[in-house]
């Protein structure tokens, strides 16, 4: 198929001077969000005890043993900032994202021992379910890096239960296995109850000489039999076992390594244990990437900073989708499915690394005052009309049939209502998406540029998509809300506002409402409030963009469930005609 | 030579950036429509100087009015 995709359709433009000259506001006010962003996961990195102190105990932080066994360059963080219980510590307290080690892609995760000895938080359960979510999806490895102290148990009834609770991750890691697809540990520190379960629930456990894993750790065994109260003869026994067990904590290496064997390997130093999970990465089943590529990767034609001027913070400003597409996949060349038809909604083939890509987003501009067809006023793009509803379902079912992983990238305002958007079936052919992207058995991600807003944001591959969506990604300009404040407000006070002047009272207290709203849907909408929440699962730099979506085909195709070879695909004949 | 600047679409001038004698660059914006709870800016297609300016903002504009004209600048060689 080289005749194809050796050298597609080149698109996009460099930027002038006086694009340059225009845009310098833009591109500082981007900047500057980035680096409140910057500022927050550097306060989630520095959260609990300092480096030097772990270091003192002979330990190294989660984050020193993530840089020792990520391959330099792959690293892409998710959930840096997940916090959706609020927790004082500012964390879930585990470390995830995607990375290569050994020159294989997998999905890694690891306790931050620097806080509360990597204690299980609030939120965290959820946090690891997203994780083994992309595992499965991508059909990569999941690496652990286990340090548990098991759970803050001064708020043990905020995520010890439930059904996505603590322990589900255990239950996730066993469909994995039967999944086929490995959950590979490196053990480190104590490790009792449910850091014991983290720890068995892996497929191969590697494990450091001064770690253990147990069914119960030394408060439990010290004092588990409830006597209705504590008085100092009890605490005077507590003490007592509290110092037995403390010198020789249950489930130790000489327990699990030499009578149990759970532990497949035991190493003296923690850089050892990186380097058994490395050996192993590097004879994990994985193809080699010629054997999906489509051609030789390449850089975009484009410097990635342009990003920074060509996407507008402000969300009611028009900018050209392409432009911004063309700064991200390889060459600067795509394939586009039906030019001619949906104009509000570009789709097209591209290649990401050397392989192919599905890319769908949402054009801006102005669309003319012979579209939609079905009304009669003018469309503008960020909307989506019956054309590119359509569009974008044939497009989806097809990438399902040639197994081309799919990115949306995501700027919408949702879609036309009113009678004739009625008429034109925009509700039923909304749903039908929906039903199309359930169907399509292949991984998706999200790069939210800006706005995710009404169903748009469902339809569009959001992570309401739990199947097929991978990761959502967000920007400095991202937002989402059910709809604008402003429109949030006119909807819920409108009618009071009527009420109140036909009643002949004053209309400020009601405004005063309507102001309070749209202030509060702003500030529920910004970046920061989006990754605390989980809405993206991370606040990504333009800068970086394109690592991720390198991360992401890299490992669509790693180790795919289902192939299409390059000479049965149907989309590129179609596109081609 | 002179180049008209039209309107890509119909609604209200919302920021207007030039005035008659300003020098501007190719692809600099000059001004912006708001229309449909958009704004859609307007773009100078090459280097030059503005000669007119026909409307103020917030002014209605239909689709493809002037909006101004540009005399290119033309480098000699």
């Amino acid at each position: 198929m080289r005749p194809y995709f050796e050298k597609m359709t080149e698109f996009g433009h460099a930027l002038k001077k006086g694009r340059i000259k225009s845009t310098e506001e833009n591109l500082n006010s981007i900047k500057k969000i980035e680096k409140d962003v910057a500022g927050e996961v550097n306060r989630v990195k520095l959260a609990g005890f300092s480096e030097e102190k772990i270091n003192a105990r002979g330990q190294m932080t989660v984050w020193q043993r993530l840089e020792y066994l990520v391959d330099p360059g792959t690293w892409c963080p998710l959930h840096t900032l997940y916090n959706p219980m609020n927790n004082a510590e500012g964390t879930t307290n585990v470390i995830d994202g995607v990375g290569k080690i050994s020159g294989k892609w997998a999905v890694i995760i690891g306790f931050d021992n620097k806080v509360l000895a990597g204690a299980w938080l609030p939120g965290q359960s959820e946090n690891i379910l997203r994780v083994t979510d992309l595992s499965k999806r991508l059909n990569i490895p999941l690496v652990w890096l286990v340090n548990c102290s098991g759970a803050k148990l001064t708020e043990q009834e905020k995520f010890y239960a439930n059904r996505r609770g603590a322990g589900t991750p255990f239950f996730r890691h066993a469909e994995l296995e039967q999944l086929g697809i490995p959950v590979l540990a490196g053990i480190y520190g104590t490790n009792p109850a449910g850091g014991g379960y983290q720890s068995i629930s892996s497929t191969i456990l590697f494990a450091h000489k001064d770690c253990n894993i147990a069914v119960g750790g030394v408060g439990i065994v010290s004092g588990m039999a409830p006597k209705g109260e504590f008085n100092l003869e009890a605490a005077e026994e507590i003490i007592e076992r509290a110092k037995q067990f403390r010198a020789k904590p249950p489930g130790s290496v000489y327990i699990h390594y030499d009578e149990t064997g759970f532990f497949r390997y035991v190493f003296e130093e923690e850089t050892e244990v990186l380097d058994g999970l490395k050996d192993y990465m590097k004879d994990m089943p994985a193809y080699h990437p010629k054997f999906f590529r489509v051609t030789e990767p390449k850089e975009p034609r484009f410097p990635i900073d342009d990003l920074y001027r060509l996407l507008p913070l402000n969300p009611k400003r028009v900018y050209d989708f392409d432009e911004v597409l063309a700064r991200l996949v390889d060459s600067s060349e795509h394939m586009e499915f039906r030019p001619d038809y949906g104009p509000e909604v570009y789709a097209g083939l591209c290649k990401i690394d050397g392989f192919l890509v599905a890319c769908i987003g949402n054009r801006q501009e102005y669309l003319g005052r012979n579209y939609p067809e079905y009304a009669d006023y003018p469309g503008m793009g960020a909307k989506l009309y019956r054309q590119g509803l359509i569009k974008m379902n044939e497009f989806v079912t097809l990438c399902g049939r040639d197994r081309i992983p799919v990115i949306w990238l995501q700027d919408s305002t949702g879609l036309d209502v009113g009678d004739a958007a009625e008429k034109a079936e925009l509700l039923g052919l909304a749903q039908g998406l929906v039903y199309s992207i359930q169907q399509t058995d292949i991984p998706m991600m999200l790069l939210l540029l800006r706005k995710g807003t009404g169903s748009a944001h469902y339809l569009m591959g959001g992570p309401t998509a739990n199947r097929q969506n991978a990761f959502t990604l967000g920007t400095a300009a991202s937002e989402i809300y059910v709809m604008h404040g402003e429109t949030a407000a006119v909807a819920t006070y409108s009618r009071r506002l009527v009420k109140e002047k036909e009643a002949g009272r004053p209309l400020e207290p009601v405004i005063e409402k309507m102001n309070k709203l749209t202030k509060e849907y702003h500030e529920k909408s910004r970046p920061l409030f989006c990754a605390k929440n989980g809405l993206v699962d991370e606040i990504v730099p333009m800068h970086d963009l394109r690592e991720y979506l390198v991360a992401f085909a890299g490992a669509a195709y790693q180790n795919p469930k289902s192939i299409c070879p390059h000479h049965h695909l149907i989309l590129p004949r179609i596109i081609k005609g | 030579m002179a180049k008209e600047i039209v309107a890509p679409l119909a609604g209200r001038v919302f920021q207007l950036k030039i005035k008659p004698g300003d020098t501007v660059e190719a692809d600099e914006e000059i001004l912006v429509v708001e229309a449909m709870k958009m704004e859609t800016p307007v773009f100078v297609p090459c280097d030059g100087t503005i000669r007119e300016v026909r409307i103020k903002e917030g002014d209605e504009v239909a689709e493809d009015d002037i909006l101004a004209i540009i005399d290119e600048e033309h480098i000699e060689v």
